[in-house]
């Protein structure tokens, strides 16, 4: 039995079982087992209300919906384009650093494809790009950004940390600071790529205009203030997480229906109810693996898995090495947002007895899973990407596949250079 | 058939569920709003604000759910669906229908036994609100959540077998 219900449990996730349904049956299982009264489930889940930073989680999300359906995105475009596309490769630095910033915004949800990607396509075409190049690059950036603050799955991490009670704090504060030098490094690795491709390609190479930058700066005087007053406020230290996340829905709430009045009441609704439905997929995955992960420790099962991994791995970097294998793997099958929940309750404390720092830990599993995107064969962006631009996946593969080892490289920079990660964070 | 008394009936579930999800997200908004502004510009916010806010996450997620299951859009992991033909797909949801009805099922009703235990023993929630009427979503969102996959089974039964239209499957 003990064996078997747990591959049954596999089978069962593998074949498109919502995972909020195989998390809660193995919590269900666990405590049967253990003749502990299943009303322990509602306890559980009524623990979501009581943690206060999971409020950034519906409003982060619902303004970054709004700001999708709105055309906030066009003017981020003009506005990047206004002032980085003199440069050579503008474009295509111009695409990666709006993606970097409005997937921060939208929290990686395939929203950046979705509202950017039909922008930036024909215009990174009609500048000669190859079409393979510009497939790639949008749909490779549809996760990056994922270590810029305020990004969902950063602070998922740092609440599922919080719950684990290790000796060092994990501060989501401290997350996105540490997010910063790696997600950099990404976005200028890619851009160096780009200026690489664009040697020949770019044809309407345009000098900066002052009067297009200024008129640009105009268009976006509504959107400005909110990167500064989000970004400059939590890493400034002003403000908690929750209340950036409060400001920033009530703001782009009142700006795109009362101010700009680009998103009509009707659409309101369908926006709000859209945005929700994520809310409400990845809270009940949190909710019911808070009671799985209770089980587990009480059960000590990483205590048993780290024995298992210790008996043949000594060193911190033969561990990565084989954490980086795992992960890769995982994030082929497993979205960000489950990846965390189902599997930092166990990696975190067998990562922090090889001595790996657990903010180092939260920075390169996203860095990892954010590879997972796009890595073939099920990578979420490839269908998204696929279903938007209308082309077969396999084109997708192929597109992806020279974003996807300069990536990677990145990846083994995050992984195992800590100090990246951890120049910021004041021990 | 789409006139039918019992998609009036359904159409109808979904407005509501609908209205009561973009209520609470309204008033989570605009409270969270008020909350920052009382604390910054008065000094001293509204001590039952925030517990409120906590409560309206969960409802949110939960409510969410309920809405997410109505088109299966949960998160779960989609090799089947992406690389197994349709009538093999079909076929498979039968089984994780059922078995997410089932589960679903359980959580609802030990959801039932916890409000219980929370009325008797009076919980408070915060202020003077009685925690009992906030918690009722766990049950009520797990019930529907395990009659909606418990008819995406049954359709699903249908669609294999192929002898009646799908419509019908909404009794």
């Amino acid at each position: 039995m003990s064996v078997l219900v747990p591959l049954i449990l596999l089978l069962l996730a593998l074949s498109g079982t919502p995972l909020f349904v195989v998390i809660a049956a193995s919590a269900i299982w666990g405590f049967y087992q253990t003749d502990i009264d299943l009303m322990v489930m509602a306890v559980e889940i009524y623990r979501i209300a009581e943690m206060p930073v999971l409020i950034a989680i519906p409003l982060f999300t619902f303004a970054g919906y709004l700001l999708g359906e709105s055309k906030a995105p066009q003017r981020l475009v003009r506005i990047t384009d206004a002032f980085l596309g003199w440069m050579p490769g503008g474009l295509a630095i111009v695409a990666l650093v709006t993606c970097a910033l409005f997937t921060a915004f939208t929290g990686a949800s395939g929203v950046t494809i979705v509202a950017l990607g039909a922008l930036l396509v024909p215009a990174l075409q009609k500048s000669g790009y190859p079409e393979r190049f510009n497939l790639g690059l949008v749909t490779t950036s549809g996760s990056l950004g994922l270590l810029f603050a305020p990004s969902l799955p950063l602070i998922l991490y740092g609440v599922v940390a919080q719950q684990m009670s290790l000796d060092v704090a994990v501060s989501i504060d401290d997350l996105f600071l540490a997010g910063l030098l790696p997600g950099g490094l990404m976005l200028v690795a890619l851009s160096l790529y780009s200026g690489w491709v664009s040697r020949k390609t770019e044809r309407n190479h345009h000098p900066f205009d002052k009067t297009e930058a200024w008129a640009a700066l105009k268009d976006t005087k509504w959107e400005m203030p909110l990167p500064f007053l989000v970004l400059g406020g939590i890493y400034g230290g002003w403000f908690a997480v929750s209340e950036a996340a409060a400001i920033t829905a009530f703001y782009v709430l009142i700006v795109s229906t009362l101010i700009r009045r680009e998103i009509p009441f009707k659409q309101l609704i369908t926006v709000m109810r859209d945005s929700m439905k994520l809310v409400g997929a990845i809270l009940l995955i949190l909710a019911v693996s808070m009671a799985s992960t209770n089980y587990m420790i009480d059960a000590g099962v990483p205590e048993k898995i780290f024995g298992f991994i210790q008996q043949h791995v000594s060193d911190s970097f033969t561990f990565l090495l084989l954490l980086t294998v795992f992960l890769l793997i995982l994030g082929m099958m497993l979205d960000i947002f489950s990846a965390i929940v189902i599997m930092i309750p166990i990696i975190l404390p067998i990562a922090v007895e090889y001595g790996i720092h657990p903010i180092h830990l939260g920075i390169l599993f996203l860095a990892n899973m954010q590879l997972g995107y796009f890595t073939p064969p099920v990578g979420m962006n490839l269908f998204i990407a696929s279903f938007r631009f209308n082309k077969p996946v396999m084109e997708l593969y192929r597109a992806t596949l020279p974003f996807f080892f300069i990536l990677l490289a990145t990846v083994l920079v995050i992984t195992f250079w800590p100090g990246l990660s951890l120049a910021f964070i004041g021990e | 058939m789409k006139h039918s008394p019992l998609r009036r009936l359904l159409s109808a579930i979904h407005t509501l569920e609908d209205g009561l999800l973009v209520l609470v997200l309204l008033i989570m908004v605009l409270l969270a709003g008020i909350d920052i502004v009382a604390r910054s510009v008065f000094g001293g916010g509204v001590m039952w604000i925030p517990p409120a806010l906590r409560v309206m996450v969960l409802w949110l997620g939960l409510l969410g759910g309920m809405v997410a299951t109505r088109g299966r859009e949960h998160i779960a992991i989609d090799l089947v669906n992406r690389l197994a033909p349709k009538a093999v797909s079909e076929a498979i949801s039968v089984v994780t229908s059922a078995f997410a009805a089932f589960i679903c099922a359980i959580v609802a009703w030990n959801g039932y036994a916890y409000i219980e235990l929370a009325i008797e023993f009076g919980d408070i929630a915060f202020g003077k609100i009685p925690a009992w009427p906030l918690q009722l979503i766990i049950p009520f969102s797990f019930t529907v959540m395990a009659l909606r996959f418990a008819i995406q089974s049954i359709e699903a039964v249908i669609k294999v077998l192929g002898k009646h239209p799908a419509a019908e499957a909404h009794s």
